[in-house]
């Protein structure tokens, strides 16, 4: 008659064995009916069953069991799920567990079918949306190879056209007719420059080319080059009488070189010169700058235009292809290469509109002897050694450990780090946050403030006293949700080097990396919000996500998918004034609303948090209420735009989405 | 009769279970369907007068969500490298992975196959890795799953290396 505990374990489709030696056991369940379908039922249950026999994977398996039970401290070890085919042909997942138990040598099979199929779809998922990624990459390189064509072809004429100038400024002309053929002459020799220029750009892009980045001997020299692109644009200048200088007080006896390459960092200058006289008007003026500090070069260009348009943000004006309808830009080719080729070296580069008129555009490179130090041979790359942090701080590409219990956040911070290029292990608590961080070696480790387990504050000590014992200086960053003043300085003095709010702007974070050695010497870490312009929840998210919108209905899914579980547990925290669950639930409900911006639904949130956390819940219920109507808003937004994303009709009363709108580009 | 293990190394969605399917069974599909764990089949060959069961372990393709484990290729005589020729990142992996190979388990002989070759107007292959696999004297086969190109060749090349 099976006890309790073996009908228990017969339902979750285990089958228990006792080891017998020499790859033989006998079972002590009833055998679970994939047992029996795949090695028939036992004749008596003393029979010996030689399993190794059975599956060339178990036997195998068997030499990792057996060397765990003859260890004087037998831990239990698992084996990879493997299938089995039964005679009728069926493929039925299995995995084994070998422990030791009572002195007897145990091995626990079971065929985990569902956990099976889950795990295979979401591999399936991610694989598909690999290849697809990896297929689109393909794509936009063949793009670019067809763009250098026509680039390419695009100069041709500009040799006849040169010649033809030269022939006329030859004749016997008047001075007026000679200063235009001069003129012309010295256009089209600028034009086929910057096609050279390009096509060298995109030959250097092909061959992922990062000569001249590594050698500080070769790095050129920020002013020179910014001195030589204004010469060479400044009769283009006078012809449009705009005013082109250096901003007063510039430091000339500085040193200045930076990362990079001579040639196309005249060609960044000389871009966005163009840039700026494209948008200023006759009679005003642009002005170059350039300065200095934590190991960072910065230039930039005033212009006195019109100012960035409003409807666009400094990303989609660096894009590729984009180009303005005011003030003619020309093939979107300009700004597009400034990025990639600034961002190459490990630098970065953007835009903003000035407070009173124009615009700024402006880059930072590291500086020579940092950018040198900061490109690493391979086999130093993933382990930095003692007292090269300075390469570390300096590297773009960074390994970075992100601990977050949130799957949404770990979703989309994960999107968000790989696609600046970093490379990141994701962990969902502290305990396997302390356990990776032990065994590895990370650039940064960016936790998570609350988490399960172990918080990313005790992490944080725990480190710092692995580190007071032993040396070192591991790059903490808390994220958190909770962003006052008095948050960010509990967490210093907590031994975090910065903080950041949740989610964060990728371009914030970079920073902070580039920062990183003045911030660990420093103890100011900064606190980096991304705060959303935009209300539309799907417009944000959508930003967030750089437009991947595969990604953004995977997150509008999970965030659907969980929102009812997170309102109940709410709910209960509110209805048995459990004040610190209270604070836990609207905390993690918090980060999530933030995915979406959805700043009502958000500061209500908040709002519980903060109630939570006093323990004074007497308001508790009321905002509790109204942080249910936002959530509802948000949910009718989302569930439509799921419904349209899958082709299937808008539910009754869903928001209509925004329209595009005009594009103004510059 | 000689009983000899094989693993099939390489990349996800470079063609592995493709192979083992066709070899064993002769059957090929279209779809994509990835690998999950290990799946275990045997196939008999005739080698030059000799009978050999070759019991071929597939193994999942290694990304960053599925990681190999080393002991999945104890007691190997060989194995099969596979790499995808439409993308030239498998290639790399296939590169990588032999190394670590050496290094975990030692030298075994394998059969590098550069699988797809029904689609080689598509096929991305840098000459530095050409050069790179004839410095390091690699027996490399242009395979294709779909057509048949090679399957069997490569299973037999690598039978003949085992049995040395």
């Amino acid at each position: 008659m099976p006890t309790l505990l073996h009908r228990f374990l017969l339902e979750l489709g285990f089958a228990l064995l006792e080891y017998q030696g020499g790859g033989s056991f006998v079972l002590l369940t009833e055998p679970p009916g994939w047992f029996k379908e795949l090695w028939g039922a036992p004749e008596s249950t003393e029979a010996k069953i030689h399993l190794a026999g059975k599956s060339p994977f178990l036997e195998n398996f068997l030499q990792d069991a057996e060397s765990s039970w003859k260890s004087p401290q037998p831990a239990e070890v698992q084996s990879d799920m493997w299938i089995e085919k039964s005679l009728a042909g069926r493929e039925v997942p299995l995995q084994a567990t070998a422990l030791h138990l009572d002195g007897k040598r145990i091995l626990a099979l079971r065929s985990p079918d569902k956990h099976y199929r889950e795990h295979s779809q979401l591999l399936q998922t991610a694989r598909n949306s690999a290849l697809v990624h990896e297929e689109l990459l393909r794509e936009i390189q063949k793009k670019e190879i067809l763009l250098h064509c026509i680039v390419h072809d695009l100069s041709q004429p500009l040799s006849a056209m040169r010649a033809a100038f030269e022939c006329l400024s030859a004749e016997s002309v008047n001075e007026k007719v000679k200063g235009f053929a001069d003129l012309g002459k010295l256009a089209s020799e600028q034009q086929e420059s910057m096609i050279v220029g390009i096509l060298q750009a995109f030959s250097a892009d092909l061959h992922t080319s990062l000569e001249g980045a590594r050698d500080a001997n070769v790095s050129p020299d920020l002013l020179a080059c910014a001195t030589a692109a204004m010469t060479t644009l400044s009769p283009a200048f006078e012809v449009k009488r705009v005013r082109l200088s250096f901003v007063p007080n510039l430091d000339g006896q500085a040193d200045w070189h930076v990362a990079g390459e001579e040639t196309r960092l005249r060609r960044v200058f000389m871009n966005l010169l163009e840039n700026a006289l494209r948008y200023t008007p006759a009679g005003a003026a642009v002005k170059v700058g350039l300065e200095q500090g934590g190991g960072i070069c910065t230039a930039y260009v005033d212009d006195q235009g019109p100012g960035l348009p409003e409807d666009m943000r400094p990303a989609e004006i660096f894009a590729l292809l984009s180009k303005g309808k005011e003030g003619g830009g020309k093939a979107g080719l300009g700004l597009y290469f400034c990025r990639i080729t600034i961002e190459r070296w490990g630098g970065s580069i953007g835009c903003a509109s000035l407070l009173e008129t124009g615009s700024r555009f402006w880059f930072h490179l590291p500086k020579a002897a940092l950018a040198a130090d900061s490109v690493p041979s391979p086999e130093r790359a993933l382990s930095p050694q003692p007292g090269r942090k300075t390469a570390a701080a300096q590297r773009l590409a960074m390994k970075i450990l992100f601990a977050d219990d949130q799957e949404d956040i770990r979703t989309l911070t994960t999107h968000q780090l790989e696609r600046s290029g970093h490379k990141v292990l994701t962990v969902t608590n502290g305990k396997e946050a302390l356990k990776a961080a032990q065994g590895e070696m990370f650039d940064v480790l960016l936790l998570d403030e609350e988490m399960p387990a172990m918080t990313g504050v005790q992490v944080a000590h725990a480190i710092r006293e692995k580190e007071a014992a032993s040396g070192g200086h591991a790059f903490l960053v808390a994220v958190t949700g909770n962003n006052t003043v008095q948050d960010r300085d509990r967490l210093l003095a907590a031994g975090f080097d910065a903080v950041v709010g949740k989610p964060f702007r990728m371009e914030a974070l970079n920073n902070l990396f580039r920062g990183m050695e003045t911030l660990r010497n420093s103890s100011a870490g900064a606190i980096e919000q991304d705060a959303p312009v935009d209300t539309d929840p799907i417009l944000v998210l959508s930003q967030r996500v750089n437009g991947d919108k595969q990604l953004m209905k995977q997150m509008i899914n999970t965030f659907l998918h969980d929102l009812p579980g997170r309102l109940a547990s709410l709910r209960k925290a509110v209805q048995r004034k459990d004040a610190p669950e209270l604070a836990t639930q609207a905390h993690a409900l918090k980060g999530t609303l933030s995915i979406f911006g959805a700043p009502q639904a958000h500061a209500r949130a908040q709002e519980l948090q903060d109630l939570g956390r006093s323990g004074d819940l007497r308001r508790a219920g009321q905002v509790h209420d109204l942080l249910k109507e936002e959530i509802a808003n948000l949910e009718e937004n989302l569930r439509g735009y799921a419904q349209q994303a899958s082709g299937a009709p808008r539910s009754k009363g869903a928001k209509p989405q925004r329209p595009a709108g005009n594009r103004h580009k510059r | 009769m000689i009983q000899k293990k094989i693993c099939m190394l390489g990349s996800f969605a470079v063609g592995k279970t493709s192979l083992v399917r066709l070899f064993v069974e002769s059957i090929y599909s279209e779809t994509y369907q990835t690998t999950v764990g290990v799946k275990v089949d045997k196939k008999a060959v005739a080698l030059d007068n000799t009978e050999v069961t070759l019991v071929l372990w597939d193994l999942y393709g290694e990304d960053d969500f599925q990681k190999m484990r080393w002991s999945n290729l104890r007691g190997a005589s060989g194995y099969l490298l596979v790499g995808d020729g439409t993308r030239s990142a498998t290639l790399s992996k296939a590169l990588d992975l032999e190394e670590r190979v050496r290094k975990e388990v030692g030298a075994l002989p394998f059969v590098f196959v550069i699988n797809k070759c029904d689609l080689a107007q598509e096929w991305e292959i840098p000459a530095s890795f050409e050069a790179e696999t004839a410095a390091r004297k690699w027996t490399v086969l242009n395979s294709s799953a779909k057509t048949g190109k090679n399957v069997e060749e490569a299973f037999l090349q690598l039978t003949r290396k085992m049995l040395g």
